[in-house]
């Protein structure tokens, strides 16, 4: 799979993007040149030597806290993202297997997740579970999680009843093979997809939930809390909210790659596009006459 | 193929009843269907559409359960079998069935390898064995080596279907159910499976043969039963049933084959079938209302 991926050019850039970003995840806080909490008198200054993408409001270094802010905004997308992703897609293919009760259950439990108004939600796990970044994430990723649910169970319903899973459920194929053999390969790439667009959202929904003072505590940076200060100044520096947001789109854009990368390599098409590159290497290697139709060539 | 004891039929089915749907909407699939298949033979189901042959298979298969009635398989009555014990029973590759569609039956995503040995792989046969078994039953069916790697999508619908075959062979069951293996291919390939079939059947294997063609299933079945509106009204050897049709929906199958010229009825001949069948089924239907 992953070779199958880095073999495609739109795989190889998707990979190189995730990786920069990582990297900056990673090394960011360690890299930012100065104190990205420190207040200058200089505010809002344009960029210079000393100050490569200026300074916000109250003076302090944009670049540094772009740096900074990387670890706490690309780990929280991620994780709102997988959050999502194991509490949205297990239950979603299983609940096409597990009998009537648990289908209607999940069901029931996914509509209620998306009639429910986020921000009161928000609000009311916080003061369940107290404030923090991962309560944050868990209220973010529980919230999407019937994207995932919905996304992985209609795929899910798709094969579930074909022959072929029929025929390995007669030759007495338990569950777990039905779904490990037959419907995973299927269920991956729209669940992939749906993984990306989640990234994005992340980014955006974890700052949103600062503004309220939930998750990310204010002095902290993040990308997504970057871009929605640098709007609040959008008359003094029009140029400002562009690099938080390039970042955030590098990083969409990316996994939006990859997740195409990964719909390509997989499923049917995807095993054709493979083969059918092998089968030209095989008529290569020994050029046999094509007698189809009567004619040769 | 099994070793067990040979005298027991391998599939007995007394007095089946399957009903689709609950109360006002209950309709009757099968109605008082019994059923024998001895080891070694083959035995061909007929019937229109809508005649219950694919209930029954799946009856048969634990895929639909029976309202009433018994069903043994290889001595094993399984009328009340829980999930747990048919997945057991199933396990043990004692019944195998061919989809009538060469099309959907294959995972397009595996190889012709992957699908063939998938059910040594569920039985727990290690790779290689399964593979090598594999390769055997691909040689049965006569296909070369050389379409292991590919998928299903490249192959023919007649080298599709006979994956099919070789993959209900593989776990050597003692009954392969059938339905309408041929009739979504073309003639030639028709032949090319009916073939492997009949060398099947001389090899010992029993069949149930399901099919909606009297042609395709006479040269293959030892006998015939007959399906019309969920009831078996004819079961016979099957010479007899083709010489000396005794049901007027049986003669009417006889007269309308084009492949059994001999046999071939004449226009006005099946219409006047037709119409006393009709007044038979009115005359059936009557007393219950």
């Amino acid at each position: 799979m992953v070779r199958r991926i880095l073999g495609l050019r739109a795989g190889r850039v998707a990979v190189g993007i995730l990786s920069a970003i990582a990297l900056l995840a990673i090394l960011g806080p360690v890299l930012a040149p100065q104190d990205p909490f420190l207040t200058r008198p200089e505010t809002l200054a344009g960029p210079s030597w000393a100050h490569w993408l200026g300074t916000d409001y109250l003076g302090r270094d944009v670049f540094s806290r772009l740096l900074d802010g990387s670890r706490t905004s690309v780990l929280g997308a991620v994780q709102v993202a997988l959050i999502g992703l194991v509490a949205g897609a297990v239950p979603g293919i299983l609940s096409v297997y597990l009998g009537r009760a648990f289908e209607w259950l999940t069901l029931r439990a996914a509509d209620t997740l998306i009639a429910l108004p986020f921000l009161v939600f928000a609000v009311a796990v916080t003061a369940l579970l107290g404030n923090g970044i991962s309560q944050a994430m868990l209220v973010v990723g529980v919230l999407v999680s019937p994207l995932f649910f919905r996304v992985s169970r209609a795929a899910t319903l798709a094969v579930a009843r074909s022959q072929y899973v029929e025929a390995a459920l007669i030759s007495g194929g338990s569950v777990g093979w039905l779904v490990r053999r037959h419907v995973w390969g299927k269920v991956l790439p729209p669940i992939a997809v749906a993984l990306a667009q989640t990234i994005g959202t992340g980014f955006i929904v974890v700052s949103s939930l600062t503004f309220l003072g939930i998750g990310v505590q204010p002095p902290e940076p993040t990308w997504g809390g970057l871009l929605a200060s640098d709007l609040g100044y959008l008359a003094y520096q029009p140029w400002a909210p562009v690099v938080p947001a390039a970042l955030i789109m590098a990083t969409v854009w990316g996994s939006n790659l990859l997740a195409d990368a990964i719909r390509d390599v997989s499923g049917e098409a995807g095993r054709t596009l493979v083969n059918s590159r092998r089968a030209h290497a095989r008529r290569l290697d020994s050029p046999e006459p094509l007698t189809a139709g009567g004619t040769t060539r | 193929m099994s070793d067990d004891d040979d005298s027991r039929p391998v599939l007995d089915v007394a007095d089946l009843e399957v009903h689709y749907g609950l109360r006002r909407r209950r309709r009757r699939a099968l109605h008082g269907v019994s059923l024998t298949v001895n080891r070694g033979e083959t035995v061909g189901v007929i019937g229109e559409t809508g005649s219950g042959k694919s209930t029954l298979a799946r009856a048969v298969l634990g895929l639909v359960r029976a309202t009433s009635g018994r069903i043994t398989i290889a001595g094993e009555e399984v009328t009340g079998y829980s999930s747990q014990q048919w997945r057991a029973l199933r396990r043990r590759g004692v019944v195998q069935y061919v989809f009538q569609d060469p099309l959907r039956s294959l995972d397009p995503d595996l190889t012709v390898e992957e699908s063939l040995i998938e059910p040594l792989l569920i039985q727990g046969v290690p790779r290689a064995e399964a593979a090598a078994r594999g390769r055997a039953y691909l040689a049965r069916v006569r296909l070369a080596d050389d379409l292991l790697g590919r998928l299903p999508g490249e192959l023919s619908g007649g080298q599709r279907q006979r994956v099919a075959v070789a993959r209900a062979l593989v776990s050597e069951p003692s009954l392969i159910i059938l339905d309408e293996p041929v009739s979504a291919l073309d003639s030639a390939n028709r032949v090319g499976v009916l073939e492997i079939l009949k060398e099947l059947r001389d090899a010992g294997v029993s069949l149930v043969f399901i099919s909606h063609d009297l042609g395709s299933v006479v040269g293959v079945a030892d006998r015939i039963a007959v399906l019309y509106q969920g009831e078996i009204v004819e079961v016979g050897p099957a010479r007899t049933i083709i010489k000396a049709p005794g049901h007027p929906y049986t003669r009417l199958l006889v007269g309308s084959a084009p492949t059994l010229r001999s046999a071939s009825a004449s226009r006005a001949e099946r219409e006047a079938l037709r119409a006393l069948l009709h007044a038979r089924t009115e005359a059936d239907l009557a007393p219950a209302r």
